[in-house]
């Protein structure tokens, strides 16, 4: 295996012996085997020349020489630099789950040259430095054996995504791998600009969930500058609470016109949550939740979930209201499942309920959530008509930072 | 006044979420070090050594800005644009010295440390090693919001030196007049080194690292930038508000009566008979909190800056497991700095003037990087620094850069 950071800098002949200049950067193709297309050697006068390296004669430690007929080629689409886009840069290391800093890329000989991946190791860097050897001979001397952190090219995915000519297809392939929730954290450390970029290339869906995850400042800066039209998407996809959260830090302008470009009901149900959100739980608060009437059977409801929850990100209970929609009782679903097509559900469900209000803590609901291990609790009004719901994966934020 | 508050609510409450970084940054500028620089000063030259307090605010505040901008707009730490940009062997070089001027700074605030703890007839190995303690556990296991409010408290103690001030009886007016008019200069060599000494104690590398760090731990996004640039400048001037207290406090003290100091240090002792008991232990209170401040904010910049420019997981959100390179290297400054305070042989003047020489050399590397990022518009985008605004900063790197470098060589060739 060779290194980059070996053939940087190296003296480039031709097969006549007559110095061109010294190796700067290398390019090659964003693709799965991502092959090595060309040279870009510095020469005396400043100048880059662009040398494919189908004209090279022989490239490694020790020398490289180019045919002395070589002709210079312009970038293609999909190409990309060792130097300016990889080394040195913060890359997501697919299977650790971490971001990392490449110290030096890795290239394969055979059977053409191409990048094998990267090393993010402190050889990585001693390579850089031209320190290897010496300093894991010292290492060694007191027991220490440094050994390379390889991370393969299958593996990695670079966090800046600052290239315009790389066709995105593939690397939207690789963020598949990445779960939304990592992928958001991951891209908190980079800028906005970055993190709009990427969005770009995910499907809607995916999107709208990586924006869930998001710190609700990245949230805020992501609505006020995507166009309108791609921001409501992103928030009718989103989920409900968190979309509300982001929306009530928008100037009252803003949010007007991003509601306005929801369709009705989704619009009906953000409004109807920004209303809440000044109560102590509107934070947490979400409408994603089906209630059916007392009489109905258990293929009727069954029937009703399929149609009305596809959207849903969490579906734990069903709730059932009587005739003046006040809330009377619940059923989970394996409950529903276990009965007959035509059991009317009063038969089964559950009558005494756990509830909150409007008014609850959010302590007092996550006390009462684990008390009486619930996954969701409706929130209902003097009235006992629903008034949402919040489950417990929302409730738990309010602990999660003192878990960590 | 109602109907004002519903208008400027939103604005409020933005500049509020956005505050912290800067004004941290900047008080942390006095350090117990900074304390010490302006008791000395204060005391050798009187209310004459004010004039250069507005040209330094006006310093602070170009340079901090020019961090807080870049920060904002490109998500990024000077350690990982350095890195970027400029390769894994700038970046060692950069991180070599950084390190080992900010452990001298942290040795400097520890001796504060130990210094206060003769005042307060507490044993120095105790309180040292109760703030390496309590300063790793709020670190390591607080979040970036605790701290924050931490640091952010820290700086009510900085009013301590509003009321030595008061208690020592100045001359309120000769001292105004002398903050904008130079009636009393007497131009010297040694007034010249104070008034850089007092530079260079406020405008430093670990400072322009800092910001930028802690910016980014917050989170803070482009739209918010005129909220974050106001603030530093907030912060700028708050900074030197205090200094102008403490300077004003020595002052009217011991350059009236014409005692002469031998260490910042012992300041708040020589204040007490002209000044008062009160006004005395209010000295050593804000010497104290100083020093705090100083050791947590120049360890947690190296942490930082590390994580920046390696690449690993550095937050104070982080919890432990994750961050351990992060706290790890956060802890052992404290414990390396602590340990050499406790050594009696080790000279303090000799780290303190290593440090100053390291930071003089560091420093014009760090502004060539901020104005060569402030100046690119890959990064930057439209928030390039304006033309007028880029010579001002050009200047302002200038005086600072040849400020620092004087001072060291003109060290060097008095010892």
């Amino acid at each position: 295996m060779l290194y980059f950071s070996e053939l940087r800098n190296k003296k480039v002949y031709t097969e006549d012996l007559i110095f061109l200049g010294k190796l700067k950067d290398l390019t090659f193709l964003a693709s799965d085997t991502p092959k090595i297309t060309k040279l870009i050697v510095r020469n005396e006068s400043g100048e880059d020349l662009f040398i494919p390296v189908t004209y090279t004669n022989r490239i490694d430690r020790s020398s490289i020489i180019v045919k002395k007929n070589y002709l210079q080629e312009e970038m293609v689409a999909n190409e990309l630099f060792i130097l300016k886009n990889l080394l040195d840069k913060q890359i997501i290391d697919l299977r650790g789950n971490k971001v990392v800093r490449v110290n030096d890329v890795a290239l394969q000989e055979q059977p053409f040259l191409y990048v094998a991946g990267v090393d993010i190791g402190l050889l990585g860097i001693l390579r850089q430095l031209g320190l290897e050897i010496y300093m894991s001979r010292l290492l060694l001397s007191i027991g220490i054996r440094l050994t390379s952190q390889f991370l393969s090219w299958a593996d990695i995915q670079p966090i800046e995504l600052a290239y315009g000519r790389v066709l995105l297809k593939k690397e939207e392939k690789k963020l598949e791998k990445i779960k939304p929730e990592d992928l958001a954290t991951y891209l908190e450390r980079t800028n906005i600009l970055n993190i709009r970029k990427f969005l770009k290339i995910l499907d809607d869906r995916t999107a709208a969930e990586v924006v869930n995850f998001l710190n609700v400042n990245f949230q805020t800066s992501l609505f006020r500058q995507s166009r309108p039209e791609r921001a409501a998407k992103i928030i009718s996809l989103m989920d409900p609470d968190e979309a509300v959260d982001a929306l009530s830090t928008l100037s009252s302008k803003k949010r007007e016109q991003l509601l306005l470009l929801l369709d009705s009901e989704k619009r009906k149900e953000m409004q109807y949550l920004l209303r809440l959100a000044k109560t102590p739980i509107g934070s947490i608060i979400t409408t994603e939740y089906i209630s059916v009437d007392s009489d109905r059977s258990v293929k009727e409801v069954l029937s009703e979930i399929r149609k009305k929850t596809d959207e849903f990100s969490f579906l734990p209970y069903v709730y059932v209201t009587n005739k003046e929609q006040q809330l009377i009782g619940a059923f989970d679903l394996h409950e529903l499942i276990l009965e007959d097509n035509e059991t009317p559900i009063y038969k089964f469900m559950v009558p005494n309920l756990v509830v909150a209000h409007l008014t609850s803590s959010k302590e007092i609901i996550l006390k009462k959530m684990i008390k009486y291990r619930l996954s969701a609790i409706p929130v209902i009004d003097n009235d006992r008509h629903i008034q949402g719901i919040v489950t417990l994966d929302d409730a738990i934020q309010l602990v999660l930072p003192k878990l960590s | 006044m109602r109907f004002l508050w519903s208008k400027y609510k939103l604005r409020i409450l933005l500049f509020l979420g956005v505050f912290g970084p800067a004004t941290i940054t900047a008080i942390s500028d006095n350090d117990a070090a900074g304390v010490a620089t302006y008791s000395l000063a204060g005391a050798q030259f009187g209310y004459s050594i004010l004039i250069i307090l507005i040209p330094i605010t006006l310093l602070l505040a170009v340079t901090q800005e020019m961090g807080v901008r870049i920060a904002v707009v490109t998500g990024k730490g000077l350690g990982d644009l350095i890195r970027e940009r400029y390769g894994a062997v700038i970046s060692i070089l950069i991180f070599s010295i950084l390190l080992i001027a900010n452990l001298g700074t942290v040795i400097a605030n520890f001796s504060a440390l130990k210094a206060t703890a003769t005042m307060f007839h507490i044993p120095p190995l105790f309180l040292i090693l109760g703030v390496v303690f309590f300063s790793f556990l709020f670190i390591t296991k607080g979040s970036y919001k605790t701290n924050q409010r931490l640091f952010l408290f820290g700086i009510i103690f900085y009013f301590a030196y509003l009321f030595s001030a008061f208690n020592s009886q100045p001359d309120w007016g000769k001292a105004t007049l002398n903050l904008f008019v130079p009636l009393d200069v007497k131009l010297s060599k040694e007034f010249i080194f104070a008034a850089i000494a007092v530079l260079g104690t406020t405008i430093t590398p670990w400072g322009q690292f800092f910001v930028q760090s802690f910016i980014i731990d917050k989170h803070l996004q482009p739209d918010k930038l005129k909220f974050s640039q106001l603030e530093t400048y907030f912060g700028a001037f708050l900074t030197d508000f205090f200094t102008f207290f403490m300077i004003v406090a020595t002052a009217a003290t011991l350059y009236t009566h014409g005692v002469a100091l031998t260490s910042g240090e012992q300041a708040a002792l020589a204040i007490k008979p002209f000044a008062g008991e009160l006004a005395s232990l209010l000295f050593g209170l804000g010497l104290f909190n100083a020093a705090i401040m100083g050791i947590v904010i120049i360890s947690l910049t190296t942490a930082y800056a590390f994580s920046e420019f390696f690449g690993i997981t550095g937050s104070i959100d982080a919890p432990f497991e994750r961050g351990k390179m992060f706290y790890g290297l956060f802890l052992f400054q404290l414990l390396a700095a602590s340990a050499i305070v406790l050594l009696p042989s080790v000279s303090l003047f000799a780290v303190v003037f290593y440090t100053q020489s390291l930071n003089a050399l560091l420093l014009p590397m760090i502004f060539f990087f901020l104005l060569k990022f402030t100046n690119n518009k890959d990064l930057m985008g439209i928030h390039t620094n304006p033309k007028f605004y880029n010579y001002f900063a050009i200047a302002a790197s200038v005086i600072i850069i040849f400020a620092s470098s004087f001072v060291v060589v003109s060290t060097l060739l008095s010892h």
